[in-house]
């Protein structure tokens, strides 16, 4: 009987090995060239693997939602993640090897460091997907395919003029007194904002018209980690404290509408009047801020043009077409130049608010 | 003599644990105003039995009667129990050390006015209770602050706060010193007289013989007999005759003692408080030890018996401030525990519990936890030898358990200490230092480990005990050292010894020339 | 009973929470099949299980750290910290000072073991708690970390890159399997019929009965069963992956820490001091020194855990390491590890890891976001606690009762004598007991 038992275990054993030998159908198969495979298409109900940052600001979440529908629209399947908030990074990591995994054929991703993803894109570009960078150009890598983002380096050029027109509506003459703010240091965009309104406002620092109060113009004093409000919000408290006890302070160069917030937050806390202030986004609260004219200014990056340029571009590749590109030398990510397609942003203040936000159906009625 | 009428009476109580009959047909009559002892061997069913009684296994879970005051009662826990007037306090007492006495006094039972706490009705009445059993500190005083007997006092007083008519003590005496025991034992005798019943458990039968009225003794979960204590002349013997079920000759086993030379020598050790600088808790102790000889440190609680033992033991006790050791006519250091065990000293603490045993281990690796490099090569444990190690040690002191896989926390107390001898044992010490080594231990267990003891000394090694009970040293030991606050004051020998005598010298600072 | 006992014992090895192990190592069977039907059937494929391996290796280094910091009564919070610490500092040695990588890895230990000593000293020799000495080593190594990176990230050379994005190189001749991963898989299997052999060949010296012979076939079944699978999968990726490097550290690291804590005295210490440490120090246990090395040792396995993650990344970032300090406390407790310190074994940890990292990546491929992944491995972490807890004051392991049954009865049938040692041994247990 005993033996009977072992001999059935055994007989039991064997059958499981050989079902599991031949289960493990070999998924070996060489670095397929995806050049090609761009080049033959593939078919319209793929899956399409949208990564996107933790749900930090309203933008993020817009942007999801626009691609879930948008990719449905257009006939695919849609795989749309946003990083944890705390873990952003590893999240964001994981979520794209799944989309590897699941055998997605476009990859977007909205980079939540744009610097430590080469790994998985490498991963995906073996795999035979394609990657796209939205947004947020990802550095270090030679597997990245395209970049689509809206102009930054125009972003800043436009939000630098904008700081000196708001300054002159309130005070003609110079010399004027600011203070410069700039994004996450994670995000390469920080830089790329920075550096166009540098361009706009060096000349005039140069010139002595405007003043930075602080001296602090150092990218790396400036930066906010994290893109966070209260990072911003405890670096301009420590200014006002600091530098601004009895000096007026007349313009900040926000690099978007949430530090913008924070630092007028922290201006009227310390019961100094609002100076003129940048921004970009055009989140809801900074519009009603722009209508009762506190923040100065933002930025139109309509997100919806954006994700549509995105789905366009996913489009033309299951086609099998080139996508379409208008810039093929300003955006080197450290390996190589990534063919790029970049929207124009457009400045708004309460001025063209209305006519800014027409078609906009959340914005619109918050300028009238 | 009329008996009293009948306060209590169990009758044919069974009570069955999966896979084990705790309790099988146990009657118990306990008569008003008595005082009731119950006896038996630990595992014998007391604490089970009075678990029962309080309602703690709630009616329905075991079979019988329980007959209170005329009535058939029915306790689903341990509320409805107290509420009829029946009060147990447990061994471990339920009492939290950072509250004052009378925060503890009234905890879960606070007089209240209008929603907030009455502290002044709490005061006078805590005032009026610590009266009735003859405590008197202030009660503010955090519990943490007084000593176990002022603390055991302070539970009693809890149980009147309740408005006790029947009073239940397990164990009540054994954390206690002789002078706190007394203290309670007339109290309880004083209760009588008010006409409040009490039952006690002890495994202290001098006591019990002194105190109690009537003794029920189980054992194996059956109630072998009731005596009463006048009518039947009954004495220590007879009860563990009871227990034991059969005649126990003497409560030590026959040994002759074979002493040899002095070999271990402590001179002029000082040690201060750990915390409080300026307190000594050895006074420049001296004493010595031969081989073979069983040598015991007589003293009351606190007298600085187990800080003397603890800070020769690589002075895992106070400071450090004088004072010399001598083994075989070498000086020796003794600076950490390691030192200690490769000088070959071994000691086995008096908590086996808290400071003894690691309960989550299991038996074998208990047992070679003091020297695992004996079973190790290359500081790799060989799982055969420790194995093979502790099947000796179970068998040669008769450790009861199915396997040495057991964890240690399965164990009775008796078989526990058995543990923790055996794990000094293997590290092959020339000096044993035992700590209360039969404490919280049945009478059966005991003598085994009485004899476990003259074996070790028959090996030439020299055993120290410790202990809070006089008989047990005097019918243990060939030469009694008494402590009194830290100081030596007397040397005994086992032809002089005797309980007054060491009483004596115990309580006094008459200090006898010590070689 | 003790049949039952006996089957766990000699089905999962180890020598305490068993009931525990054997109802993680269920969990981690049944997640791993639901995912795999439930999408439809990616959890098993071998780029998933590859890219599974190397995304949470690193948390299951930290996990064997952590088991032995909670074994021995403590906990560390820094880990993440110093984890990112070290990965900046590395990170900028070799980019600034272009020392070579192999360097840069003997640096990090180094920082790791430096860190380490900063931390034991204070926990051991000084006597202040873990948890509050590795929670000003969280704020210390994170500022650290921000202020020699200045926030930014900062890429690491490719050699370097191997220890978090390599696998194990193709040699030899074209099986259509990756040759290396082959032979390991080949290793494994006689590795582990060997331990067997041994073991029964231990039982029997020791005079104990062995493992009904049925027992151990299954057991070398199973184990073999799982050793083949794993080997094919992970040998059939594509070309070009195989077993991640960090794979192979991790396995290396799994096997000589349980060897330690369970085979030397250095490892009983541990369990000694979590146990009890009073009694650990009257046994002659060196309280302090055991204390200081596994916070030391805590520290040096962050430092390698940060750098496998920095070469993974490519880079060193800012955010590194936030975290994981929380994914490996967790996976040590789901692993059965005591609160209190003196229970839990590294096997335990790693099935406990393994559990949360098959669970989020299933809900990953399942498309959820990582809000609920978060809210589900919350309610993972408290659940299994509380079922370990619940089933201490039961004082039986139902499920292993209910699936032990049925071999039970088998056995009972089909032996020509009743066990009698079982009715035996019961009955003792009942007399010790009462």
């Amino acid at each position: 009987m005993r033996r009977g038992i072992i001999r059935g275990i055994a007989a039991i054993g064997a059958v499981a090995l050989l079902g599991l030998g031949t289960a493990c159908s070999n998924e070996r198969e060489g670095s397929s060239s995806d050049k090609g495979a761009a080049a033959k298409g593939f078919a319209k109900d793929s899956l399409i693997g949208v990564a996107l940052p933790a749900k930090t600001s309203e933008n993020w979440v817009l942007a999801g939602d626009l691609f879930t529908n948008g990719l449905k629209d257009a006939g695919f399947k849609a795989d749309v993640q946003y990083a944890g908030a705390s873990t952003t990074v590893a999240d964001q990591q994981a979520q794209i090897s799944s989309m590897v995994t699941k055998g997605a054929k476009v990859i977007v991703i909205g980079a939540t460091d744009a610097s430590q993803l080469s790994t998985q894109v490498a991963a995906a570009k073996q795999a035979g997907a394609t990657v796209i960078a939205y947004d947020r150009l990802i550095t270090n890598t030679p597997d990245l395919d395209y970049y689509i983002a809206f102009d930054n380096y125009k972003v800043g050029q436009l939000q630098g003029q904008a700081l000196i027109d708001g300054m002159k509506a309130k005070k003609p003459k110079g010399p004027w007194t600011i203070e410069l703010f700039s994004g996450s240091p994670d995000d390469n965009n920080s830089k790329v904002f920075f550096d166009g309104a540098m361009n706009v406002l060096q000349p005039l620092i140069d010139k002595g018209d405007i003043v930075v109060g602080s001296g602090q113009k150092d990218i790396k004093q400036t930066a906010i980690q994290g893109w966070k409000a209260e990072n911003a919000q405890s670096r301009m408290d420590g200014l006002l404290t600091s530098t601004y006890g009895s000096k007026k302070l007349d313009g900040v160069l926000s690099p978007n509408d949430t530090l913008a917030r924070a630092i007028i937050t922290s201006v009227k806390g310390a019961g100094k009047p609002v100076p003129v202030v940048t921004g970009q986004d055009s989140e809801v609260e900074s519009v009603k801020s722009i209508m009762a004219g506190e923040q100065y200014s933002t930025i139109n990056k309509d997100t919806r043009k954006l994700v549509a340029e995105t789905i366009n571009m996913v489009t033309s590749l299951q086609k099998g077409d080139k996508p379409q590109i208008n810039d093929t030398k300003s955006y080197n990510n450290g390996s190589k130049v990534i063919p790029s397609y970049l929207l124009p942003p457009v400045i708004v203040t309460k001025e063209n608010a209305a006519e800014a936000y027409a078609n906009d159906p959340k914005l619109s009625p918050l300028t009238k | 003599m009329t008996r009293p009428p009948t306060l209590l009476e169990m009758r044919s109580i069974t009570k069955t644990f999966p896979g084990v009959r705790a309790l099988a047909d146990v009657s118990l009559v306990v008569a008003e105003g008595e005082i009731h002892a119950i006896c038996g061997e630990n595992g014998a069913g007391k604490s089970t039995l009075m678990k029962v009684l309080s309602g703690v296994h709630p009616h329905g879970s075991y079979t019988g009667d329980i007959v209170y005051r005329g009535e058939n009662v029915q306790f689903h826990d341990i509320r409805a129990s107290e509420q009829a007037g029946i009060v147990i306090i447990h061994q471990e007492l339920a009492l939290v050390p950072g509250m004052s006495i009378t925060e503890n006094l009234f905890l879960g039972n606070e007089p209240r006015r209008r929603g907030s706490i009455d502290w002044k009705t709490a005061q006078r009445r805590a005032l009026e209770l610590m009266e009735q059993v003859g405590l008197h500190e202030d009660p503010d005083t955090l519990i943490k602050d007084i000593g176990v007997g002022k603390q055991q006092l302070v539970e009693i007083a809890k149980a009147f706060a309740k408005d006790v008519k029947l009073l239940i003590l397990d164990e009540p005496t054994a954390a206690l010193n002789e002078a706190d025991s007394q203290h309670l034992l007339d109290l309880l005798r004083g209760f009588r007289e008010r006409g409040i019943t009490s039952i006690i458990i002890s495994h202290k039968l001098n006591e019990i013989e002194a105190v109690a009225d009537t003794i029920t003794i189980l054992r194996d979960g059956r109630t072998i007999e009731s005596l009463d204590v006048r009518a039947d002349g009954v004495n220590e013997d007879r009860i563990v005759q009871g227990m034991v079920g059969r005649e126990l000759n003497s409560r030590f086993p026959d040994h002759t003692p074979d002493i040899g030379e002095v070999f271990f020598e402590v001179r002029d050790w000082t040690v201060k408080h750990p915390s409080s600088e300026d307190r000594l808790v050895c006074k420049g102790s001296g004493f010595t030890v031969r081989r073979g000889e069983i040598v015991g440190f007589a003293g009351l609680m606190g007298a600085g018996r187990t800080e003397l033992a603890m800070s020769l033991f690589g002075r895992s006790y106070g400071h450090y401030v004088s004072g010399q050791v001598f083994k075989d006519g070498r000086e020796i250091q003794l600076k950490s525990v390691p030192d200690a065990i490769r000088n070959g000293l071994a000691y086995v603490s008096e908590d086996r519990k808290s400071i003894g045993l690691n309960l989550l281990d299991d038996i074998k690796t208990s047992m070679v936890a003091a020297k695992l490099s004996k079973i190790a090569r290359r500081r790799v444990v060989d799982p055969v030898r420790e194995h093979r190690v502790a099947e000796e040690y179970r068998q040669s002191l008769r450790i009861k358990t199915p396997s040495v896989d057991e964890g240690v926390v399965k164990l009775s107390g008796g078989n526990q200490q058995k543990v923790v001898l055996a794990k000094w044992m293997f590290t092959d010490p020339d000096l044993l230092i035992l700590d209360e080594p039969t404490r919280g231990i049945d009478v059966g267990a005991k003598y085994e480990i009485y004899g476990i003891i003259q074996r070790l000394v028959d090996q030439g090694k020299g055993v120290i005990v410790i202990s809070s009970e006089l008989p047990e040293l005097i019918g243990l030991c060939d030469r009694i050292y008494t402590v009194f606050e830290g100081a030596i004051t007397g040397e005994v020998t086992r032809q002089d010894a005797n309980p007054e005598l060491l009483m004596k010298k115990m309580t006094s600072l008459t200090k006898t020339a010590t070689p | 009973m003790s049949r039952i006992t006996d089957l766990q014992k000699n089905l999962f090895g180890g020598t305490t929470s068993n009931a525990r192990q054997f109802g993680m190592i269920s969990t981690l069977v049944a997640i791993v099949l639901l995912f795999q039907i439930w999408t439809g059937g990616l959890t098993l494929t071998s780029g998933n299980l590859i890219a599974v391996v190397s995304q949470y290796s690193y948390i299951l280094i930290l996990a064997i750290g952590m088991l032995m910091v909670i074994v021995a009564g403590h906990i560390d919070l820094s880990v993440g910290s110093v984890a990112a610490f070290t990965g900046i500092v590395v990170a900028k040695a070799m980019q600034e000072y272009s020392i070579p990588w192999p360097l840069g890895i003997v640096l990090g230990l180094l920082v790791g073991a430096v860190i380490g000593a900063w931390q034991g000293f204070w926990v051991a020799y000084v006597g202040v708690p873990a948890f509050i000495v590795t929670l000003a080593g969280m704020l210390l190594f994170r500022g650290g970390n921000q202020y020699i990176g200045n926030a930014d990230t900062v890429p690491v050379p490719l050699g370097f890159r191997d220890i978090g994005a390599g696998f194990l190189p193709e040699v030899g001749p074209d099986t259509g399997y990756n040759n290396l991963t082959l032979l390991l898989g080949l290793l494994a299997c006689l590795g582990v019929v060997a331990r067997e052999f041994k073991a029964r060949q231990t039982r029997r010296e020791m005079n104990a009965d062995a493992a009904p012979l049925w027992v151990t076939g299954i057991r070398l079944a199973v184990m073999v069963g799982v050793i083949v699978f794993a080997t094919l999968r992970f040998a059939g990726g594509r070309i070009g992956t195989s077993v991640p490097i960090s794979g192979i550290i991790l396995i290396v690291l799994v096997l000589a820490y349980s060897y330690y804590t369970r085979n030397t005295i250095g490892g009983r210490h541990i369990y000694a001091v979590g146990g009890n440490a009073r009694a650990a120090e009257l046994s002659g246990v060196k309280l302090k020194r055991v204390n200081f090395l596994v916070m030391m040792n805590m520290s040096v396995l962050a430092a390698l855990a940060g750098m496998i993650f920095v070469a993974r990344s490519a880079a060193s970032g800012p955010q590194d390491g936030l975290s994981w300090e929380l994914d490996a406390i967790a996976a040590v407790f789901i692993g059965g590890a005591a609160v209190s310190g003196g229970l839990g074994t590294i096997s335990g940890s790693i099935v406990g890891g393994l559990v949360m990292a098959l669970l989020n990546n299933g809900l990953q491929l399942e498309g959820v976001g990582s809000d609920m992944v978060q809210i589900i491995k919350g309610l993972v972490l408290l659940l299994a606690v509380a079922f370990d807890v619940y089933s201490k004051k039961q004082g039986r392991f139902s499920i292993i009762g209910a699936l032990a049954r049925p071999f039970q009865r088998d056995q009972a049938d089909t032996s020509a004598e009743p066990p009698k040692t079982a009715t035996d041994t019961d009955t003792d247990k009942a007399q010790v007991a009462g």
